[in-house]
């Protein structure tokens, strides 16, 4: 299915947590401050619903995203206050992807874990968890993975400060 | 002479053995191997708890290696990342930059040249032979088969012989850029990997004949670190992971990119899966049988590209400084490890707002939690070398 029949299959099936879709467009040539979007389409999530979408997601005869390729983060800007979290879907049976989207408050950056859903993603939460500083509730193993445990700050946020020493050894 | 097969007894024996040395208990014992284990192939610790010979748990322990490549991204031009992108794999530094460039052109909108398309397959494909060699023979090293890893690299340094070549570079090439490819094959380039094509196999059955179907092997591999297809899905496994638990999904296939389409069309190649020959399906063997098989395959795929291809172009015109149009994209391309996906945003600016890197050995290793439980410790490293990670990957 392309974007349009899987954005079509997700309303009729009443999936919770839906907000929205975004789809690539020209630029507007009235507006000099619109300068369109290219690339791939993808769908906006309420966070709270993640789990729960992901998992009618998987289970629907006509989606099957039977993978979670991938769950990470952006952070778009200094000045934004929302962090992203995008969640990459592929359905092995109908060949199609979905790209899945939530914006998350970075004061309050928490939203349940999708592990009960993918185990696939547990790994991918645990790396996000510490690169943006964002609680994963309900994570069965909320440890640092590529960081050390008493690592200062979340790499890559935009507002993160490089450290000048870390145990005695200089970073500059 | 017939291939003596891993029969029924054997794995009976096998079993009362397991039980024998379930039956005498001892305290639990935490054993650390790495972070510098020649088995782990880089700086990987795990920590294996064990109860006598046999494990009941592991925690791998990563971020040895870390060098956050995706801060890197968001610091430098989308040009400049490109080397880059060769140190996370670099095994199979050709399918990095192919994913990259794939990934940032989505964005761009560029058409590149047909036959930088084919330089691009050709290159991939030798690079998957490649990576697949080191794999397949430090497989068989690790379980205490010597010999075969070093004829293995015999033909592994002629393919970076064929890399050193057109782009001077023998590890890390930076070779496939975006719009296409640096420069154009020299001379007498294409006719040496056809003869390249022709040694190979012939060298892959003795590979076949000396390690796959080895007695030895089998009995190390054969119904070790089983992953039910069910399991696999759960994981997210993709690549060789996948298929060697019998499901049948190939990106270059099922999801085509650059020429794949129009090779698969042609019937060029074929996608191998683990059957269960030897043992249950998705053990050890049938990954390593996978791995083996698509050696031959990525064969295949080269010489049709040498069949068709045909002078022209190697790069689109693109500009040094390359301004990315305002969007995102996700582009995920097989990589010999599995999936490997890029995904950029871009706010139209200079550099990008961020660079996700999905690598596929990061994702395959999290399964090794749920397989080690109950294995011996000796078959500990049979399931790890089965899983081929690249470190540089899976910590980035």
């Amino acid at each position: 299915m392309d974007f349009r029949g899987i954005l079509d299959r997700l309303k009729t099936a009443r999936v919770p947590g839906l907000l929205g879709a975004d789809e690539p467009r020209d630029p507007n040539p009235a507006d000099k401050k619109d300068k369109g979007r290219r690339g791939d389409p993808f769908v906006w999530v309420e966070p709270r619903e993640l789990p729960a979408f992901l998992e009618r997601c998987r289970d629907d005869e006509r989606l099957r995203f039977e993978l979670l390729v991938d769950l990470s983060a952006v952070d778009p800007s200094k000045d934004d206050p929302n962090l992203w979290i995008v969640v990459q879907l592929l359905s092995l049976a109908h060949r199609h992807r979905l790209t899945v989207k939530c914006t998350l408050p970075k004061a309050e950056a928490r939203l349940p874990s999708s592990v009960p859903v993918y185990r696939a993603a547990q790994w991918h939460e645990r790396e996000c968890g510490e690169m943006f500083g964002i609680t994963f509730e309900g994570h069965p193993d909320p440890r640092n993975i590529l960081l050390p445990e008493d690592w200062v700050g979340h790499p890559l946020r935009k507002d993160y400060v490089f450290p000048d020493e870390y145990h005695g050894i200089s970073c500059k | 002479m017939s291939t003596p097969l891993h029969t029924e007894p054997d794995r009976a024996a096998r079993q009362g053995e397991r039980e024998f040395l379930l039956d005498v208990r001892t305290q639990d014992m935490e054993v650390n191997m790495g972070p510098q284990h020649p088995a782990t192939h880089g700086v990987m610790r795990i920590l294996v708890r064990a109860d006598g010979e046999v494990c009941t748990g592991a925690q791998p322990h990563l971020g040895y290696l870390h060098r956050c490549a995706e801060k890197i991204g968001e610091n430098v031009e989308w040009l400049q990342y490109l080397p880059y992108t060769d140190r996370y794999d670099y095994l199979a530094a050709m399918n990095n930059n192919l994913g990259y460039s794939m990934a940032v052109e989505k964005l761009m909108g560029i058409e590149i040249p047909r036959r930088a398309l084919m330089i691009r397959t050709i290159c991939a494909e030798l690079n998957r032979i490649g990576s697949h060699l080191i794999a397949f023979g430090t497989y068989g090293l690790d379980i205490g088969a010597f010999t075969p890893f070093l004829y293995m690299f015999r033909e592994r340094e002629w393919m970076m012989a064929l890399f050193e070549k057109i782009c001077g570079a023998r590890l890390t090439y930076s070779y496939i850029r975006i719009g296409g490819v640096f420069n154009d094959a020299p001379p007498g380039w294409l006719s040496e990997v056809e003869r390249f094509c022709d040694v190979f196999e012939e060298k892959w059955q003795e590979y076949v004949d000396l390690l796959m179907v080895n007695h030895i092997f089998v009995q190390r591999t054969a119904n070790i670190g089983v992953i039910p297809p069910a399991m696999a899905l759960d994981f997210g496994l993709t690549g060789p992971m996948l298929r060697g638990s019998g499901i049948d999904f190939d990106l270059r296939r099922d999801m085509p990119y650059e020429l794949y389409a129009e090779i698969w069309k042609a019937g060029a190649f074929q996608i191998p899966l683990g059957k269960g020959e030897r043992g249950q399906l998705g053990d050890c063997w049938d990954r390593s049988y996978v791995r083996v098989m698509e050696m031959i395959e990525s064969i295949k795929i080269v010489r049709w590209c040498l069949g068709a291809i045909e002078p022209g172009p190697v790069i689109a015109d693109i500009p040094k400084t390359l301004r990315v149009p305002n969007g995102e994209a996700y582009v995920g391309i097989e990589n010999p490890r599995g999936e490997l996906g890029h995904y950029v945003v871009s706010d139209g600016g200079k550099v990008a707002i961020r660079c996700r890197v999905r690598g596929p050995s990061f994702t395959n290793l999290a399964v090794l939690e749920e397989l080690m439980p109950g294995a011996l410790i000796a078959d500990a490293i049979a399931i790890i070398g089965s899983t081929d990670i690249v470190v540089g990957e899976t910590d980035r």
